[in-house]
């Protein structure tokens, strides 16, 4: 892995235990855009769920949105969202996808969401141990659904992950947070979390001057 | 020589060799974490990555002392497509022979490729099964990166890629179909990696037989019904005068956005049984 001249890592403990690549990696994470996910368990299993939500914005007016898709799929029933550097999300949705492919060819079922997530996260773990590569700029939102039900996770670029009920990474997270701690509840609906969802980037990300914008350019 | 599972994938051949060397035989055969007998001991020994050549030597050892290796199961087959109006029509037999032996009365010959593409194999099963299962997963993670409808030149492409490459070692002979934004296809692919293009197509022992009726009754713009009554008539022309080919018939037919899997869509063997209570013996007979 990586450049022979730079056969060790570039990723090296300071004196404090810190893995101060990593730290910076979060940071890359924590400029990027503003995604979350909610996890939703009624009573009703059939309504149950997950959602995933991240603001789209552009550059610039002249770019072709429709070109643009941060929301991915990778298997049929698991999808992921990022924060932070697109281009290295995209290495790793190509490969979560083989993965998942490769591990439904050997065991003729779709992958379950915690092995896709472990997959994932020892991929990223991976370049924060090997020589010569640097760790992901990016944290995932894995969000499936599979015979234990809806699922969560966040992974990290150490290569940690976390299973949420709900959660929000990226720009301006904190607030986001503090507004799906106040708005999640168990018995939520499916609509119900979508409407959240919308509502906590609107309101967590959005300054009071660009939801006047938007309201204007609605009318 | 050619080897056929049956739909579902089994680990283990269901070869039976008597004696002593039924054990012996099974190991040969079962796919399982390595064992090692040596001197009536048995040791796991785990995979480390790269080629293990270990079962190699163990097989050599065996043949040595005289053990027959597995025959293979071959699908001695009637596979046919053609293109019709709308789309294309598959169809196939149902049976897989081992030597003389019907292995599977029952087995599936048609293989799922894509939503809109499929395959019927003749040759050695597990190649077939092998093949088109690695060429449809790679299908499928090309659907997810550029976000479109398989095409059936794409199939075609990876499957002769990789026919080619091992020389006609996969004895494989497959009949590809499917509708994409380009249209109908049909496809013939040999074992060693050439590939026709075609309006009817046959393949498998009994293709002769099949390839007759096309012949004589194939014409452009069939209809739907027209289509699979042809398609029954050829595979039926398989099944009663080939003797590799038998049982029943399985068809296929894709048009453009659906596809209709039709498993033993004609039944012309069925099994007659004397009594469905099951039979009872007097005592010492």
């Amino acid at each position: 892995m990586g450049d022979s001249q730079y056969s060790f890592s570039l990723t090296t403990f300071s004196p404090s235990g810190k893995l101060v690549q990593i730290e910076h990696a979060l940071t890359a994470v924590g400029s990027g855009q503003t995604s979350l996910g909610i996890k939703v368990i009624p009573v009703i299993a059939a309504a149950n769920g997950v959602v995933i939500a991240t603001e789209k914005k552009l550059p610039s007016i002249l770019v072709d949105e429709t070109s643009v898709q941060k929301i991915q799929i990778l298997t049929p029933n698991i999808g992921v969202v990022y924060s932070g550097m697109g281009p290295d999300s995209r290495v790793l949705v190509r490969k979560s996808r083989k993965q998942a492919e490769q591990y439904q060819r050997l065991y003729k079922e779709p992958i379950p969401v915690t092995q896709l997530v472990r997959e994932t996260a020892a991929v990223m773990q991976e370049f924060t141990q090997s020589g010569g590569v640097r760790p992901f700029g990016v944290s995932l939102l894995v969000a499936g659904y599979d015979d234990k039900g809806p699922q969560l996770y966040q992974v990290d670029p150490s290569g940690s992950y976390f299973s949420w009920k709900a959660s929000a990474m990226g720009k301006n997270v904190s607030n986001a947070k503090a507004f799906l701690e106040k708005r999640y509840t168990d018995d939520m609906e499916l609509d119900d979390a979508v409407h959240t969802a919308i509502l906590t980037l609107k309101e967590g990300v959005l300054t009071p001057a660009e939801i006047e914008d938007y309201l204007q350019e609605v009318e | 020589m050619g080897m056929k599972g049956n739909g579902s994938n089994h680990e283990c051949s269901r070869e039976r060799v008597k004696g002593e060397e039924e054990a012996a035989a099974e190991l040969l055969l079962c796919r399982e974490p390595i064992r090692i007998m040596s001197k009536g001991e048995v040791d796991y020994v785990h995979a480390r990555g790269g080629f293990s050549f270990d079962s190699c030597r163990r097989n050599e050892m065996l043949l040595n002392k005289g053990l027959k290796p597995s025959s293979f199961l071959k699908t001695g087959t009637t596979i046919v497509g053609l293109i019709f109006q709308d789309g294309v029509i598959l169809g196939a037999d149902t049976r897989a022979t081992e030597g003389p032996i019907v292995a599977d009365k029952n087995c599936e010959k048609i293989h799922y490729m894509a939503p809109n593409i499929y395959c019927c194999g003749a040759g050695t099963a597990a190649d077939t099964e092998a093949v088109t299962d690695t060429i449809s997963s790679h299908l499928k993670l090309h659907r997810y990166h550029t976000a479109r409808e398989s095409r059936v030149v794409t199939a075609l492409t990876l499957l002769k890629s990789h026919l080619f490459r091992y020389q006609g070692h996969v004895s494989a002979a497959l009949v590809l179909g499917g509708v994409d934004v380009t249209g109908p296809h049909l496809h013939t692919i040999y074992p060693h990696g050439s590939t026709d293009s075609l309006p009817f197509a046959t393949m498998g022992s009994g293709s002769l037989a099949a390839m007759a009726v096309f012949e004589s009754k194939y014409h452009e713009g069939l209809s739907r019904d027209e289509g699979v009554k042809l398609v029954c008539e050829a595979i039926c022309s398989g099944i009663f005068n080939d003797l590799g080919s038998g049982s029943n018939v399985d068809i296929c037919v894709i048009t453009k956005g659906q596809k209709e899997y039709l498993r033993n869509h004609l039944l012309p063997n069925p099994r007659t049984y004397i009594s469905s209570k099951g039979y009872s013996f007097s005592k010492k007979t």
